[in-house]
């Protein structure tokens, strides 16, 4: 087959293909390189800061690795066909209709490495969604049309408890006026958090569902309304100033819902919690309306 | 587009001498078995039309925890009534029978338009006292607007299987009007009224499904 | 339904006297006509006017990201004052509208209609040596409310508010809740719009599942059948299992948004994701009923080019039977990270993963069907090779979505938008593209042009990769999906280099479909004359030569083997039709 290919002198659709694999590998190459700025790869992956990202990372060139070999495999062995088996003056195909061997192989092939992906994948999520540990921050992430806000624990280090229907236009959180830890919460539009302790997000929608996602946390959760999601925690690996972006189309300025993220010292967290903490401690609780922060 | 440019491309072209192409139908499109399965193929379509609605029910349900569900607002919401409604079901899968009564009627030859006008009217029996029904929970505050998701389900589910159910009857009505005015079905040929027995053994079951979910459980 | 009970009427316009549209003359000949041949026409070209339409929507979309805040040339100004601002640019409310119409109109006008409508319609009798539709009243039926359902569609462009800007996906609370989304008309007319659609896809597949069933001609098993029917078939089957739910699901936004109910909503005991389950369930199905047709065109031209047999023919349709089965419990893919029970989410990701098994099956089937063939390349095997490549790389990275922990962090990126146009234009459009070239010189009787074809496949290919492959890398760098105007994030604004690209890309892309535009109409009326058989191909369509009558076949085809006898050894040419019995000296490989 090989001498056959070699000794033809190539035909017309022969160049056209040669043509069409050069355009492709250039292509390919070319496209990234205008990403240049983001130094140090050539993905233009967003750079990644949390323990459970390094991890997703590491699964994600798992199977970039294992589908660049399927797809060079898989193309290359077609354009060799492609290109042997063109049409040659006197020849003609060769008759089958298949062979039940290789059908059995490429089945069953596939499917090993597919249920296999499947439960490496699904170990690693599973991992990724165990309870958060218990000296984690806790920290309240209400989001509406069109923007973020964050609520502390204040002084007690708890939050104030919430009743999910009784959230309002008034009532941001839907907390017990009556209670005297509602005061003491921390109000606040960034999400201001330390660096090497792990951090437990509340995540909660007013009106419709937004989301949740900061690319360099690797993380992406959805917010529904009538619901606290609770299961998203993760740690951060370095500081650095990001944004959060709601991902989920929720409206005309669903664009440009976003709030900064500050990964901080646990020193400059406390400096940043501490006197914000004091400052509500000092405030008589009915001084406090519920819903302290309107939209910027 | 002009019809003289496409003239001799087929699918352009404007009417010509036909062929005599017509025995390709080695199986004529008349077929009773054809129309039959064709109909059958719509009603998987109409199941899952329902499922979709009913999983939304079941959905909703699911998650409300108890039902009538509780909206925090203090209003009681009234329960299902089961006994007229199940009065209303008895009457729904009998006129099965009875339509299915007319069919064998007009296979053995005969008219069968009595058991079309009574199977018709006992449909017509079953959307009025549905109607009953819809005004009486009107009156105690439910509505598909009001007594939130237990309202919205039961009158958009109850809704789509009583617009079904009125097709039904009106298509009833017009195998009964074929039948009488020109003595349309024969024992050989009853597609229509095959088709349309179908239809309605369908919304009755739907129905019975309806009824377990709506009023039952 | 009427067509199917009173199944006389169309008798009557099928046997004697061409009572329905055959006869008549001028402009009602193509406005009703239940000739399935013309019904595929109609289809055909009210398609077209879609993809220009929702093609240029997405060029608009392309000059925002790459230019945000910049007017528009040339079609800024034709843009309702609902979506761009006085001076012709983008106004991000309406960038949302045009994502939501690109999308809606990409997948139910122009994918759909051309996959099933055209091809559906005119294969399906044809192949399987059938005079027309089992019911051909239905079928016209089913054209015309496609067509009232795509007025609708574009009419919520213009009514108050504006059209939807909730994505094809239209989640709720926000399509279902007026006051968070500003457009109720225009969500309720994509509602309605879709729900018409619903039915024109309802009462086609319920032709083509009867069709095929009843009306194979004698000789004609289900395993003789060409791979494009059985494609169909499965699709048809598919339609009839997931349309439905769509509809009920959209008939509750309707409820919702207008008449307050609360299924959507969580005040009053509703649940946001109820929609999604919903939607999704119908959603997967329908990305497999726009790839199925697509395959099966690929598998056909594949073979014809290669002048070979399709390897495993039925490995080839078990694992088409198997992609429909498992479609049905794929849908928590689109779900990982929507609030949806983690459990679940993993269950998902298992099934996911093995719903990949028969598509590996049929790319490796493909390889198999080239290999030690006799590969001639035409336009149409172009677009049918490159159709298998590109429906690699996007089913590829859907391996990486599948994984679920990667979802959490590729969900709703560009890394999807690559993926999915990958799958839609690599995979569905590009075989379109392939069936178009094969079979048109079939429906017209006309060829078409080599020269515009090539330029059109070239420009085609290089463009498309240059269009959708940076969208892999913008994904990958944190780019959301859905929105307006990608500089106003930190992180992005590194990468908007990529975003151009893809523009530009995009600008050739909607180029390329000029030669290709220009190649129809020129080989409608300027074309030379088709031979019956241009391509040699065995399957019974190229055994009617032009004009094909009303009826089809002059006596009916009697079929004695498979569809695709290419270079049986012993036979002087290279090609065996099937309604041709095979001389006593040659055997057939059994299949
Ligand atoms: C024609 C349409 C089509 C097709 C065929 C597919 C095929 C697949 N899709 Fe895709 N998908 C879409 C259309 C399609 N998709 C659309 C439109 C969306 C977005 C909807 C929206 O949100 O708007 C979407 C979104 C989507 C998601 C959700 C992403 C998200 O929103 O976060 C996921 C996740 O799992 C997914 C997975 C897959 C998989 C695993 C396949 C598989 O079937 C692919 C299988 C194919 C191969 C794998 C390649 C060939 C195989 C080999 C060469 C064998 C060897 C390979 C290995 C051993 C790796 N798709
Ligand atoms: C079969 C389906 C299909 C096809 C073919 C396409 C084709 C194209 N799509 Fe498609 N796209 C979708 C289905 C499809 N898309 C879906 C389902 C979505 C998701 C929507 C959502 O998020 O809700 C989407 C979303 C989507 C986005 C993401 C938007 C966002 O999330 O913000 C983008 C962005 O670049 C995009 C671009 C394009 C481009 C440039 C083309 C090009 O290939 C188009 C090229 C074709 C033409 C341009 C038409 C013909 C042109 C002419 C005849 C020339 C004359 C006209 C002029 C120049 C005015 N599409
Ligand atoms: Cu909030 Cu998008
Ligand atoms: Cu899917």
């Amino acid at each position: 087959m090989t001498t056959r290919f070699f000794i033809r002198n190539t035909s017309i659709p022969g160049r056209r293909l040669a043509g069409w694999i050069g355009a492709a590998c250039a292509l390919f190459a070319a496209a990234p390189a205008f990403a240049e700025q983001r130094a140090g790869n050539i993905w233009g992956l967003a750079p990644c800061v949390t323990v459970h990202g390094e991890k997703i990372d590491a699964l994600f060139m798992i199977i970039f690795w294992l589908t660049a070999v399927v797809f060079v495999l898989t193309q290359g062995t077609y354009i060799y066909f492609l290109i042997a088996y063109r049409k040659r003056p006197g020849h003609k195909a060769f008759y089958s209709h298949g062979s039940n061997k290789l059908e059995i192989i490429w089945t069953t092939a596939p499917t090993i490495v597919f249920l296999a992906l499947a439960i490496y994948g699904n170990r690693l999520w599973e991992e990724i969604h165990r309870p958060a540990p218990s000296n984690s921050l806790v920290i309240d992430v209400s989001s509406y049309q069109f923007g973020w806000e964050m609520r502390y624990p204040g002084i007690s280090g708890k939050l104030a408890p919430i009743d999910i229907k009784k959230i309002s236009d008034t009532n941001h959180w839907g907390t017990d006026p009556d209670n005297p830890l509602t005061s003491q919460d921390v109000q606040a539009t960034e999400l201001v958090i330390p660096v090497g302790r792990p951090v437990h997000l509340l995540l909660h929608a007013r009106d419709v569902i937004h989301s949740f996602y900061v690319p360099e946390f690797r993380m992406y959760q959805d917010c529904v309304p009538g619901r606290t999601i609770g299961w998203v925690w993760f740690q951060a690996t370095r500081t650095g100033n990001f944004q959060i972006a709601c991902n989920q189309l929720c409206g005309t300025g669903h664009y440009n819902m976003k709030a900064p993220v500050r990964v901080v010292t646990e020193e400059e967290f406390q400096k940043w919690l501490k006197p914000r903490q004091e400052k509500n401690a000092a405030t008589p609780a009915s001084s406090v309306p519920v819903a302290t922060l309107t939209q910027p | 587009m002009s019809n003289a440019a496409f003239n001799d491309a087929s699918l352009f072209h404007a009417p010509q001498e036909e062929s005599h192409a017509h025995d390709s139908h080695h199986a004529p499109p008349t077929d009773p078995k054809i129309c039959k399965l064709g109909m059958i193929v719509f009603l998987c379509s109409e199941a899952l039309l329902f499922s979709g609605l009913i999983s939304a029910y079941l959905v909703c349900r699911q998650a409300a925890g108890c039902w009538p569900p509780n909206l925090g607002d203090g209003i009681e919401l009234p329960p299902m009534p089961k006994l007229l409604t199940g009065i209303n079901t008895v009457i729904l899968v009998a006129s099965s029978f009875v339509y299915h009564f007319a069919e064998e009627a007009v296979k053995k030859g005969k008219s069968g338009a009595g058991w079309m006008l009574a199977a018709a009217l006992m449909g017509a029996t079953f959307v009025g006292v549905q109607c009953v029904e819809w005004t009486e929970l009107y009156h105690e505050g439910l509505w598909f607007n009001k007594g939130g998701v237990y309202g919205s389900s039961f009158f958009t589910l109850t809704g789509f299987h009583g617009a079904h159910v009125c097709i039904g009857v009106l298509l009833i009505l017009w195998c009964f009007y074929l039948q009488v005015t020109k003595r349309f079905f024969t024992a050989e040929r009853h597609v229509a009224l095959m088709n349309v027995g179908l239809y309605w053994h369908f919304v009755d079951v739907v129905w019975v499904f309806l009824y377990t979910i709506l009023y039952l459980i | 339904m009427s067509a199917t009970i009173t199944a006389d009427s169309h008798a009557a316009a099928h046997h004697g006297d061409h009572g329905h549209g055959h006869g008549k003359k001028g402009i009602m000949h193509y406005l009703w006509n239940t000739d399935h041949k013309v019904i595929a026409m109609q289809f055909l070209f009210t398609s077209i006017l879609y993809v220009i339409i929702g093609g240029a929507m997405a060029l608009a979309m392309r000059w925002q990201l790459a230019f945000p805040g910049h007017p528009i040339p040339v079609i800024g100004h034709l843009l309702p004052s609902t979506i761009v601002s006085d001076d012709g640019s983008l106004i991000p409310g309406g960038y949302n509208m045009l994502v939501t119409m690109h999308g809606t109109l990409l997948v139910f006008f122009v994918a759909m209609p051309i996959l099933i409508g055209v091809f559906g319609n005119f294969l399906i009798p044809l192949k399987i040596g059938a005079g027309d539709m089992a019911f051909p009243t239905l079928n016209e039926i089913s054209y015309w409310l496609f067509s009232i359902s795509g007025v609708i569609m574009l009419a919520s462009l213009f009514v108050p508010g504006g059209a939807p800007g909730t994505g094809w996906t239209a989640y709720a609370p926000l399509s279902s809740f007026a006051k968070y989304n500003g457009t109720p008309i225009g969500q309720t007319l994509w509602c309605v719009s879709l729900f018409i659609n619903g039915l024109s896809s309802l009462t086609g597949a319920v032709n083509y599942i009867t069709t095929v069933i009843t009306m194979r001609s004698p000789g004609m098993s289900m395993f003789r059948m060409p791979l494009p029917v059985w494609a169909i078939f499965l699709t048809a089957i598919l339609l009839i299992l997931a349309i439905p739910v769509l509809s009920a699901a959209a008939a509750l936004i309707i409820f919702d948004l207008n008449f307050g109910t609360t299924f959507y909503k969580p005040e009053g005991g509703g649940q946001p994701l109820l929609w999604q389950h919903l939607f999704w369930f119908f959603g997967h199905p329908e990305v497999y009923i726009l790839i199925l047709p697509a395959m099966g065109f690929a598998s056909e031209i594949l073979a014809v080019f290669s002048r070979k047999p399709v390897f495993g023919y039925k490995a080839m349709v078990y694992a088409m039977i198997v992609i429909g089965v498992l479609g049905f419990i794929v849908w928590g893919h689109h779900m990982y990270v929507s609030g949806m029970n983690l459990t679940l989410s993993a269950a998902f990701g298992v099934s996911t993963m093995v719903i990949a098994v028969p598509s590996a099956i049929k790319t490796f089937n493909w390889m198999g069907t080239i290999w030690r063939g006799n590969i001639h390349y035409t336009v149409p095997m172009a677009f049918a090779v490159a159709f298998v490549s590109m429906f690699v790389i996007g089913g590829l990275s859907g391996i990486f979505m599948a994984a679920t922990p990667i979802d959490l962090f590729v969900h709703h990126t560009y890394f999807i938008v690559a993926h999915f146009h990958y799958v839609l234009f690599g995979g569905s459009i590009f075989s379109v593209f392939a069936a178009i070239y094969f079979w048109f010189p079939k429906m017209s009787g006309r060829m078409f042009n080599d020269t515009l074809g090539w330029i059109h496949f070239w420009m085609t290919f290089v463009f498309f990769n240059l269009t959708f492959f940076p969208m892999h890398n913008l994904g990958l760098s944190g780019m959301m999906r859905r929105i307006a105007d990608p500089t106003v994030y930190d992180c992005l604004r590194q990468v908007q280099p990529l975003n151009v690209v893809c523009t530009i890309g995009a600008m050739g892309l909607g180029l390329s479909t000029l030669p290709f535009l220009a190649n129809m109409f020129w080989s409608i009326f300027k074309g030379p004359k088709a031979p019956a058989n241009p391509w040699n191909s065995t399957t019974l369509e190229w055994t009617v030569s032009h004009p094909i009558p009303h009826g089809n076949f002059v006596t009916t085809p009697t079929v004695h083997h498979g569809p695709y006898e290419y270079s049986v050894p012993g036979l002087e040419k290279d090609y065996l039709p099937q309604n041709e019995k095979a001389p006593a000296h040659v055997t057939l490989e059994a299949h």
